[in-house]
C-alpha cells in the first residue's frame, strides 16, 4: 500500500492540493487571492507589496484547496529576491494548478510568461482579469481562439465586482481533479528557432536528452534557463548532475558566438513574437471610441500627469503630507484623539481604577509597581500602547492606505527618482522609506522589494536612522506644537541628515548604481472596503507585535529598577544626555526609546508636559530621538533582513551619530542664542 | 529629429526614447545590449522590438506608455531603448 501514495506528491503535508496564483504587479492577484479564502491580505496598487507569501485554506464544493499567493513578477527570470520567492513557490510547491492572472487588456504583453509556464509544465489556467476596462476599451478577446491557440484553460473575469468568479472556482474544483499529464492540460511549445541564425532548438534537445535528473520544471524549460545562466538552475542542475552542467555551458557559449544579440534577447524575441502572433488571432479592436488613447478616462489621466509633473506634483505632494501626515495624523490623531484617550479614559478613569484593584489584590507594594508604578505593565505599558501609540499608527496607517489605493506611490517614486539617486537609492526605495513613517520595522521588511543589495543596506540604515515611524512623529507634533520655527528646524535638520547619509553611504558602499523602472497603473479612486481592511491588516499586525513588546519592555525596566540595573544604565547615559543640554532625567527616555522607539517619544512628551524643557532642549531632544537606536523590533529586523554584521554595525553607526550630531547642533543653537 | 539620431539598418532613422518628442507615436526597433541588467529589466517590462511606444514625459524621470500600460524609467534605459517614427 506504500507505492501507491508516491503519485501523491502535489499534496501537501495537510494533505490538501495546492494552487498558486501568479502574475505581473497590479493585476489583482491578492484579490484574487482574498475571493478564494475569504481571508484578507493586502490589495497592493503599486507593485511588490506581497513581500510575505500569503496561504490561506479555500473551499469549493466541499473540496478544500491551499491557496498560494505570489509576489508580481513579470517573466521567468527573477530580477529581485522578491520576484525570486515567487519562482521558487513554483519549484518548491508542487501545484496541483497554477492560475496565471493577467490585465486583459495587456494580453499581448502579458502572454509570454503564460507561454513560459506552460513550457515548464506547470498545470496552468490562464485567467483575464479587468476585462470591465477591456470593455470599455474596446478591446473583444476571442476565449475559444485563445484556448485553443495555447492548449490550456481561458477565463475571464471582473475580480472587483466578482464576475466570472463562479466560473473560475468551478474551473478549478474541476482541473484539480484532473493529472497534470492529461492531454486537456498540455500546452503550446514555442519555437525558438524563429530568426536566430543558429539553432537555439538544437543545444535545447541536446541539454534535454542529457538531463536525467528530477527537477520541479520540465526539462526543456530547465535546459533553457541553464542556456541563460540562470544561477539558480545551475545550481540545482548542478547538485544532481554536473556534467550536464558542463554540456550546457559549452554549449551556451558556443551560442554566443554565433547569435548578435544575447540568448536572453533571442528566447524573449521568440515569445515576443508567439504572443504577438496568438493576440492578432485572438484581439479585435472595435471601432475605437474618442477616448481610445485615454486608458482610464479623461480625468484620470489629467490627475494622473498632473501628479508626475513636477511644477504640480510637488504642491501636490506638499498637500498630501500636510493634509494626510500633518493635519490629520498630527494634529487630529496624535493631538485631539489621544488628549482625549491618555487624559480622560486613563488619567481619568483607567489608571485610578488599574491602581485601586491591585493595590487591595496585591498587598506587597513591590509587586504592585510591576503592574501600577511609575513603569508598570498597566499604567504604562498598556497606557502608552492603546492611548498613544495606537490612535496614531492607525490613523497613519489609514492615509497611507488611501495613498496606496489610489495609485499614488508609484508616481511619487517617479518624481523622486533623481534625488534617490544622489542618494545611492532608486524611486522604488520611496515606498518603504514612505511606510516608515508608518513603522519603520515593517517596512524595513518591504525593502525586500529593492533589486540590489546594496540598496537593501541605504534603505535599512535611513530607515533606522531618520525616518520617525508614525507614533514618534506624533508625539514629535505634539512636543513642537505651538513651536513652529522649532517644529520646522526639526524637518530640515532630519531631512538634512537624510540626504547627507544617504548620500555618504553611497559614496563608500560598492555596488553597482541601480536603475529604476516601475509601472504606472492607473489613478483611481480608493474603496472603502481595501482602505478599512488594509488598514486592519497593518493596525493588527503592529498592534500583535508591540502590545506584547510594550509590556515586556515595562517588566525589564521594573527588574531593571529593582537589580539597580536600570539606574546605573540611565547614570551612564546621563552623561551623553546632559552633554547635548537636557537635564539628566532625559536618559530614561533614551533608555526607554530602545525598548520602543516610540516608547521613548511618549515618555519625551510626559517631560514635556511638566515643563521641564524650553524651546532648544526640546528640539535637541526631538532630534537625537528620532536618530537614536531603533527599536528593539527594528533592532531585530534589521538583524533578520541584513544579517549579524550589518545590523549591529547599523545600530552602533546610530549611537554615536545621534548622540554627536546633537551635542553639534545644541553647541550651534545655543552659541548663536536661539529661541525657539 | 535633431537630438542624437542613430542610423540603423540603412535607411531609416532610430534614435533613443529618451530623445523622442513628447506624445510622439513610435516603434521600438532595437535594444542597447551591452549592459545586461538593463537589457533584462526592458525584456521583462516588455520593451521588444515591434512594440509601439509613445513618450509621454521626460523629467524628472522618462514615462511611456506601451500597449495600454504606462512605466517610469531613468535616463538610462530611456536612452537604451531604439526607435523608430
Amino acid at each position: 500500500m506504500e507505492a501507491c501514495c508516491d503519485h501523491k506528491q502535489d499534496k501537501t503535508s495537510s494533505g490538501l492540493k495546492k494552487v498558486v496564483i501568479v502574475g505581473s504587479p497590479n493585476v489583482g492577484k491578492s484579490l484574487l487571492f482574498n475571493h478564494f479564502t475569504g481571508r484578507y491580505v493586502t490589495v497592493a496598487n503599486y507593485p511588490g507589496t506581497t513581500v510575505e507569501v500569503s496561504r490561506g485554506k479555500a473551499k469549493i464544493d466541499g473540496v478544500s484547496f491551499e491557496v498560494i499567493d505570489t509576489p508580481g513578477i513579470y517573466s521567468f527570470s527573477p530580477l529581485t529576491e522578491e520576484e525570486g520567492v515567487a519562482r521558487r513557490i513554483l519549484f518548491k510547491e508542487k501545484p496541483s494548478l497554477v492560475i496565471h492572472l493577467v490585465d486583459a487588456k495587456n494580453l499581448e504583453r502579458l502572454l509570454p510568461l503564460t507561454l513560459q509556464l506552460i513550457e515548464a509544465a506547470f498545470p496552468t489556467i490562464l485567467v483575464l482579469n479587468m476585462m470591465d476596462e477591456a470593455r470599455r476599451l474596446r478591446i473583444g478577446i476571442h476565449q475559444k481562439a485563445l484556448t485553443q491557440d495555447l492548449g490550456i484553460p481561458v477565463l475571464e473575469t471582473v475580480l472587483t465586482t466578482g464576475e466570472g468568479l463562479k466560473e473560475l472556482k468551478t474551473a478549478v474544483r474541476h482541473l484539480t481533479g484532473l493529472e497534470a499529464e492529461s492531454p486537456s492540460l498540455r500546452g503550446t511549445t514555442v519555437n525558438y528557432d524563429g530568426r536566430a541564425p543558429v539553432s537555439l532548438e538544437g543545444a535545447l534537445a541536446r541539454i534535454g536528452e542529457s538531463l536525467a535528473g528530477e527537477y520541479p520544471i520540465s526539462k526543456r524549460s530547465l535546459s533553457l534557463l541553464l542556456l541563460k545562466g540562470d544561477e539558480e538552475v545551475r545550481s540545482l542542475v548542478k547538485k544532481q548532475e554536473p556534467l550536464v552542467l558542463e554540456i550546457a555551458e559549452a554549449l551556451a557559449s558556443e551560442l554566443k558566438n554565433h547569435l548578435q544579440a544575447p540568448l536572453e534577447f533571442e528566447i524573449a524575441s521568440s515569445l515576443k513574437r508567439r504572443a504577438a502572433r496568438i493576440s492578432e488571432n485572438v484581439c479585435r479592436t472595435k471601432k475605437r471610441s474618442w477616448r481610445s488613447d485615454v486608458r482610464s478616462g479623461r480625468w484620470g489621466e489629467f490627475l494622473s500627469r498632473l501628479t508626475m509633473n513636477p511644477l504640480t506634483g510637488f504642491p501636490i505632494l506638499f498637500f498630501v503630507l500636510y493634509g494626510g501626515l500633518y493635519q490629520f495624523v498630527g494634529v487630529f490623531g496624535a493631538g485631539t484623539v489621544v488628549d482625549f484617550l491618555e487624559g480622560t479614559v486613563f488619567e481619568g478613569f483607567l489608571n485610578p481604577f488599574f491602581v485601586k484593584v491591585f493595590s487591595r489584590i496585591l498587598p506587597w507594594p513591590l509587586l504592585q509597581d510591576l503592574f501600577v508604578g511609575e513603569y508598570g505593565m498597566l499604567t504604562l505599558g498598556v497606557r502608552y500602547a492603546v492611548a498613544l501609540i495606537l490612535p496614531i499608527v492607525t490613523f497613519y496607517f489609514a492615509v497611507f492606505a488611501v495613498i496606496e489605493d489610489t495609485g499614488y506611490l508609484p508616481r511619487l517614486a517617479m518624481l523622486l527618482d533623481r534625488t534617490f539617486k544622489k542618494i545611492g537609492l532608486s524611486g522604488r526605495a520611496v515606498i518603504p522609506m514612505v511606510l516608515g513613517f508608518g513603522c519603520d520595522t515593517m517596512a524595513t521588511m518591504v525593502t525586500r522589494t529593492l533589486p540590489t543589495v546594496r540598496e537593501r543596506i541605504i534603505s535599512t540604515l535611513l530607515l533606522s536612522l531618520a525616518i520617525p515611524c508614525s507614533a514618534q512623529l506624533g508625539v514629535i507634533f505634539a512636543v513642537l506644537a505651538g513651536h513652529d520655527r522649532a517644529l520646522l528646524l526639526w524637518a530640515f535638520v532630519v531631512g538634512l541628515v537624510f540626504l547627507f547619509i544617504g548620500f555618504l553611504t553611497a559614496q563608500i558602499l560598492p555596488g553597482e548604481r541601480p536603475s529604476f523602472y516601475m509601472e504606472l497603473p492607473p489613478l483611481r479612486w480608493p474603496k472603502i472596503s481595501h482602505v478599512l481592511t488594509k488598514t486592519y491588516v497593518r493596525v493588527k499586525w503592529y498592534f500583535t507585535e508591540v502590545l506584547p513588546l510594550f509590556i515586556v519592555a515595562s517588566a525589564l525596566i521594573w527588574l531593571g529598577q529593582l537589580t539597580g540595573l536600570f539606574g546605573f544604565l540611565i547614570r551612564g547615559l546621563a552623561v551623553p544626555v546632559r552633554a547635548i543640554g537636557l537635564p539628566a532625567e532625559a536618559a530614561s527616555i533614551f533608555l526607554m526609546g530602545f525598548f520602543r522607539r516610540d516608547y521613548g517619544a511618549a515618555g519625551l512628551y510626559d517631560l514635556v508636559s511638566k515643563g521641564r524643557l524650553d524651546g532648544v532642549q526640546m528640539l535637541v531632544a526631538c532630534v537625537a530621538l528620532t536618530l537614536f537606536l531603533p527599536c528593539i523590533a527594528q533592532f531585530l529586523m534589521n538583524v533578520k533582513e541584513r544579517g549579524w554584521k550589518t545590523g549591529v554595525g547599523i545600530s552602533i553607526f546610530i549611537l554615536f551619530f545621534s548622540f554627536g550630531f546633537a551635542f553639534v547642533l545644541n553647541q550651534i543653537l545655543v552659541r548663536l542664542g536661539a529661541v525657539l | 529629429m535633431a537630438q542624437g539620431p542613430v542610423p540603423f539598418s540603412g535607411e531609416v532613422t532610430c534614435l533613443p526614447l529618451s530623445s523622442l518628442p513628447v506624445n510622439q507615436k513610435a516603434e521600438v526597433t532595437h535594444l542597447e545590449m551591452q549592459d545586461p541588467q538593463r537589457l533584462k529589466k526592458l525584456i521583462a517590462i516588455g520593451v521588444l522590438p515591434g512594440s509601439p511606444i509613445t513618450l509621454l514625459q521626460r523629467f524628472p524621470s522618462y514615462v511611456f506608455q506601451i500597449g495600454w500600460s504606462q512605466f517610469s524609467v531613468d535616463r538610462g534605459l530611456a536612452s537604451a531603448i531604439y526607435v523608430k517614427l
